[in-house]
């Protein structure tokens, strides 16, 4: 089969958006509305879950992928509205900037100490 | 024969069929979802520092612009997900044997009921 | 309704010397039982010769009426006067095609796209005639049959962005056409078709907008045939990368 590079792409655009339709909402309810009200005492048991091993990996798993998700869409919309023909150039933009949130994701979440 | 007339598609195509406002919101979620994403790094980072690294940020949480950009997020990708599940059937549809399921029943098995299990344990991990 | 009731159609008129086309009114007798099309002809007939457009079976089969009705892709032959009676109705050539002349568009790109996925049964090994025929089970059918029922109306492409937008997008009908093939139990051409299938300019370039769905005659489905596409690419690059994956 030939296959163009978008393959590779869209299957990060696809996984990632499977993440975020499973995780976003409950997340945000848990940083909007959960969080807020358990106040400052929460965060032992906060940093202890986050921290603990497949917590971590899971959190990454999301956050990598809803980063490329994201990046694969917001390039899409440039490309819709009229930019098609500086795709290569939206292309680093965006990817370049899925890759620095995976990056900085990688960096908290290995540096969050042990819980 | 070069240059004969032809419906010019502007930048403002989206705007001009109910259908494509609707997928141009479905797009749009994704700027939400990311800006959502950065927060959640801030967020890490802070509990990763300590005590009092993270009351900053979640003092912060109750300011009513803090409030307002989270109710915006989440409408945001309420959307995604419920467009994205009932989307999934078309792409990924299932069958047993030579029966394709009802792309509902499909939504709810791929989608709706792993969500829920998601959410559940999500809300139960900040809660116990 | 009165006897001598009138309906209003605003026709698109444009010669191909024409830089942009203008509208010209009509009013036509109404009549419960006439479609757009038929309101056409009585034009035709009765009020302008001029008027140029394309239609045949009448029956929504040919696939060669389509037309802009409201801004909306339809068969004019599908679409009663009923449905917008006592409002007046616009009617323009399909979106996105350049027009030959009034409500004819230049079918030639549609063409060419649809012959690059090479629309026919590609066999690896052909087999004697005495061999007999190239049997298939139901269930072998119904994989594809679906796909099958195009009529090349386009009207699936005047519902895309992505057509007007990019002129070398295959476009909803031709990578749907090209599914039609690739899952037929004959045939061995999905390698062959997927230099044209597999590409920036073929499904990749679909964002899923979903629209040619909705305004397909013939239920075809396209923007789930893409999906699908891209679905069995993804997992065939992946696959690939396996050490235990296919070749
Ligand atoms: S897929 Fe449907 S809308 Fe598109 S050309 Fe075929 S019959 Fe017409
Ligand atoms: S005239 Fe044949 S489809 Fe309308």
């Amino acid at each position: 089969m030939h296959h163009s590079k978008e393959v590779f792409w869209w299957s990060l655009f696809s996984a990632g958006g499977v993440m975020a339709a499973l995780f976003m909402p409950a997340l945000m309810v848990a940083t909007g509305v959960i969080l807020p009200n358990r106040g400052p005492a929460a965060h032992a048991q906060i940093h202890e879950t986050v921290s603990f091993w497949p917590v971590r990996i899971l959190l990454f798993v999301i956050l990598f992928l809803s980063f490329f998700h994201c990046g694969h869409r917001v390039k899409h919309i440039l490309m819709d509205l009229g930019l098609r023909r500086a795709s290569g150039a939206l292309a680093v933009l965006c990817y370049g900037g899925a890759s620095v949130g995976t990056l900085a994701a990688a960096y908290v979440l290995a540096t969050l100490g042990s819980g | 024969m070069k240059n004969r007339y032809m419906t010019p598609l502007g930048w403002y195509w989206f705007l001009q069929r109910p259908a494509f406002r609707a997928f141009m919101a479905r797009e749009a979620t994704s700027v939400a979802v990311a800006g959502y994403l950065v927060f959640v790094l801030i967020l890490l980072n802070a509990i990763g520092d300590g005590p009092v690294a993270y009351d900053r940020v979640v003092v912060n949480l109750k300011q009513p612009l803090a409030v307002f950009g989270h109710v915006l997020v989440f409408g945001a990708a309420l959307y995604h997900s419920i467009t994205w599940f009932n989307l999934t059937p078309k792409a990924m549809p299932i069958y047993i044997g030579e029966d394709r399921v009802a792309d509902f029943w499909a939504a709810i098995l791929m989608g709706y009921l792993p969500w829920l299990v998601v959410s559940a344990v999500v809300l139960w991990a900040v809660t116990r | 309704m009165a006897r001598g009731a009138t309906i209003k159609l605003d026709v698109f008129r444009c010669r191909p010397e024409d830089e942009r086309g203008t509208f010209r009114s009509y009013d036509v007798p109404y009549r419960e039982h006439w479609v757009v099309l038929d309101a056409l002809n009585w034009i035709k007939d009765y009020m302008d010769g001029t008027l140029s457009y394309r239609w045949s079976c009448r029956m929504g089969v040919c696939g060669s009426c389509g037309m802009m009705i409201n801004g909306q892709p339809a068969l004019s032959c599908a679409v009663f006067l009923k449905s917008y009676y006592p409002n007046s109705i616009r009617v323009e050539p399909l979106s996105y095609f350049p027009v030959d002349r009034d409500l004819m568009i230049d079918l030639e790109g549609f063409l060419a796209k649809l012959k690059s996925i090479k629309p026919w049964i590609i066999h690896e090994d052909e087999k004697p005639l005495e061999a007999g025929e190239y049997l298939q089970t139901p269930g072998e059918l119904a994989a594809f049959k679906q796909y099958s029922m195009c009529i090349n109306c386009m009207l699936c492409y005047a519902a895309c962005p992505v057509v007007g937008a990019e002129e070398d997008f295959l476009g909803p009908a031709v990578i749907a056409l090209a599914q039609r093939y690739n899952l037929d139990s004959r045939d061995q051409g999905a390698e062959e078709r997927s230099v044209a299938i597999d590409a920036d300019e073929g499904i990749w370039g679909c964002t899923f907008v979903g629209e040619c769905t909705e305004v397909c005659p013939k239920q075809v489905d396209p923007a789930g045939a893409i999906q699908r596409a891209k679905v069995a690419s993804a997992k065939n690059w992946y696959s690939k990368l396996l050490p235990w994956g296919e070749r």
